[in-house]
């Protein structure tokens, strides 16, 4: 069971990696045709900046369940390694706890957010994206990271019972 | 309990929770929230957490940091480290450790593409260490020098650290950038002359390669024109003042794409693969930033970076006695921190410390990478050691450290010419005047 709830986390982050790289490329192509514009044809690509900011707030939230999963964010791995596998299982049942607690929180607060920005109708100051669109992509890219944190919580706990 | 008093215990909690192996940028942001809610109320709380996380990740002057990580990745992908070492062999191999100058340079020269030190010390780990094993170079000699020269790639612009330190500390990108690139040159040297006095000492651990002709030395030089070409393009741009540094990295994320097209270096998968590992980094640095801003709101509630520049003032010490105090605080760190979480968490903490004492934000900037940067390369959080065990398994993790500490030496000793001459840092970025 655990494991196919695993599976379906790593497919599904990594269909919201694809969301993050073009995010990403897409922030280096605005750059691009807004430089080529400016210096060759004196005529900058209209409403950059917004476009970069949205680019940037996808690329960065819809990769986040898959930086998860490959381990990338930066630990203090030097006490927990030398702990035996119960104490190592305890502690990262803990670990994992926690990283549930605070996304979840993150997932209903950014959404709060994002309804506040949609009721009141606040748009980027030249292209007008609503401001809600951004708010709800960030929440909705941290459901996935929700379901990773539970499903390797879930699974620590059966070590910790393991003898 | 006062706000100090909540600050003070928000710290060691902090410490507490990094010890239980929580991701640095999840810890400070849970601490953070904890903390504010606390003091300010459980709703202001989470209200800030939202706002933090919906503007930091939407914030353009951080648009910088995943444009110089992408370009690092394809310029990886476009075996420009690859074409720097073979260049730098060609040139320095058939000398006595000439392997592993060879690779200080090549190091040297792929960071000026590439703004991290960790990617530095892989990527040419890779390429570098079967070539020292196959001409049986010291195991220690190569798998230290290649895990200390890539500290070279966030010293020598573009770095990702000095882009994170100026948005932390307000300080223009184009100086913190050539701020750097004096200090790197010197550190370059100085890990040359370490491993010359190590082969001189011992000629068995870095035995001489085959000579190679004039002719060969010439044509070798076209790897080296390419990446010349990348680096005047974007931070000759960005000194000049035609691009933002958002600009200058996407300039430069695409130059390196071109190049790896044209030499056909660069595959679908490959381009796949170094879009995902740069937006994978790009995620972990500005998670931690916005960690840090999250734990920096309830630092500031606290009073604590206040009281703390008060205390600071106060001692009986002089302005260069208070930063060797604060140097040794990060080197200290570093220990157990990762360079970029360790600045992300304690420049805003010692902020007012340096403005109160008037210090040049610039040159401070430098010593505090350089500082950091020890903490990669010591145990027991030696993120570039543990790289270069990952691509030599079969060297045992002591030998390498055992390596490193001719390089730190080397490191601590070009870290104090620069506090003794501060103008090697900050001679060039008197030119800039924005």
């Amino acid at each position: 069971m655990l494991e196919k709830f695993e599976k379906f986390n790593n497919r599904l982050s990594g269909w919201f990696e694809w969301i993050g790289v073009a995010g990403l490329l897409a922030m280096m192509l605005v750059n691009l045709i807004d430089v080529t514009g400016n210096k060759l044809f004196n005529s900058p690509l209209f409403g950059a900046m917004d476009l970069l900011q949205f680019s940037q707030g996808v690329a960065i939230a819809f990769a986040c369940a898959a930086t998860l999963i490959v381990g990338r964010h930066v630990q203090v791995e030097f006490l927990v390694t030398r702990l035996p596998n119960r104490g190592k299982a305890i502690i990262e049942s803990i670990d994992l706890l926690l990283g549930l607690g605070l996304f979840v929180l993150i997932v209903w607060q950014v959404s709060l957010l994002g309804y506040y920005y949609q009721a009141g109708g606040e748009t980027t100051y030249t292209i007008h994206i609503p401001r809600s669109l951004p708010a709800y992509g960030i929440a909705l890219a941290s459901i996935p990271v929700c379901l990773v944190f539970l499903q390797r919580f879930l699974s620590s706990l059966t070590k910790v019972g393991k003898r | 309990m006062s706000p100090e008093v909540a600050g003070i215990v928000g710290i060691v909690v902090l410490i507490l929770v990094f010890l239980l192996r929580v991701p640095v940028a999840f810890a400070m942001a849970l601490v953070g929230l904890v903390g504010f809610a606390y003091l300010s109320g459980a709703e202001t709380a989470l209200s800030l957490l939202a706002r933090d996380i919906f503007d930091k990740f939407t914030s353009y002057p951080l648009s910088a940091i995943p444009m110089f990580i992408l370009m690092g990745s394809f310029a990886f992908a476009a075996g420009i480290s690859r074409r720097l070492f073979d260049t730098a062999y060609y040139w320095v191999g058939q000398y006595r450790g000439g392997l592993t100058m060879a690779t200080v340079l090549g190091c040297a020269g792929f960071a000026a593409v590439c703004g991290s030190s960790t990617a530095t010390a892989a990527t040419m780990g890779k390429v570098a260490l079967p070539e020292m094993k196959r001409y049986n170079y010291d195991d220690k000699l190569a798998t230290g020098t290649v895990a200390a020269a890539g500290t070279l790639g966030v010293l020598i612009p573009p770095s990702t650290i000095l882009l994170v330190y100026g948005y932390l500390t307000q300080e223009s990108i184009g100086k913190l950038f050539i701020a750097g690139l004096l200090p790197g040159i010197l550190l370059s040297a100085f890990f040359v002359a370490t491993v010359f006095f190590i082969c001189l000492r011992n000629p068995a651990s870095g035995p001489p390669g085959a000579p190679t002709s004039w002719r060969r030395k010439a044509v070798s030089l076209t790897g080296v024109i390419e990446a010349m070409i990348l680096f005047g393009l974007v931070i000759g741009g960005l000194f000049a003042g035609w691009f933002s540094p958002t600009k200058a990295g996407a300039i430069g994320a695409a130059g390196a794409l071109v190049i790896g097209l044209v030499r056909r270096e660069i595959s679908w998968r490959a381009f796949w693969e170094a879009s995902k590992d740069a937006v994978r980094t790009s995620c972990m640095v500005l998670f931690i930033i916005t960690g840090a801003v999250i734990f920096g709101h309830f630092m500031a509630i606290s009073k604590i970076p206040f009281v703390l520049a008060d205390w600071i003032a106060g001692l009986p010490l002089p302005p260069m006695g208070v930063i060797g105090v604060i140097a040794l605080i990060f080197f200290i760190g570093g220990f157990f921190m990762d360079a970029m979480a360790l600045i992300v968490l304690l420049v805003p903490i010692i902020f007012p410390v340096l403005i109160a004492l008037d210090v040049d934000l610039i040159w401070f900037g430098v010593i505090i990478v350089l500082v950091g940067e020890m903490g990669v390369i010591t145990p027991p959080v030696g993120v570039n050691v543990f790289v270069i065990k990952g691509i030599a398994p079969d060297i045992p993790i002591e030998t390498i450290f055992k390596g490193i500490f001719p390089f730190l030496a080397a490191l601590i000793i070009c870290t104090i010419i620069l506090i003794a001459f501060p103008q090697i840092a900050t001679f060039l970025p008197s030119y800039i005047t924005y």
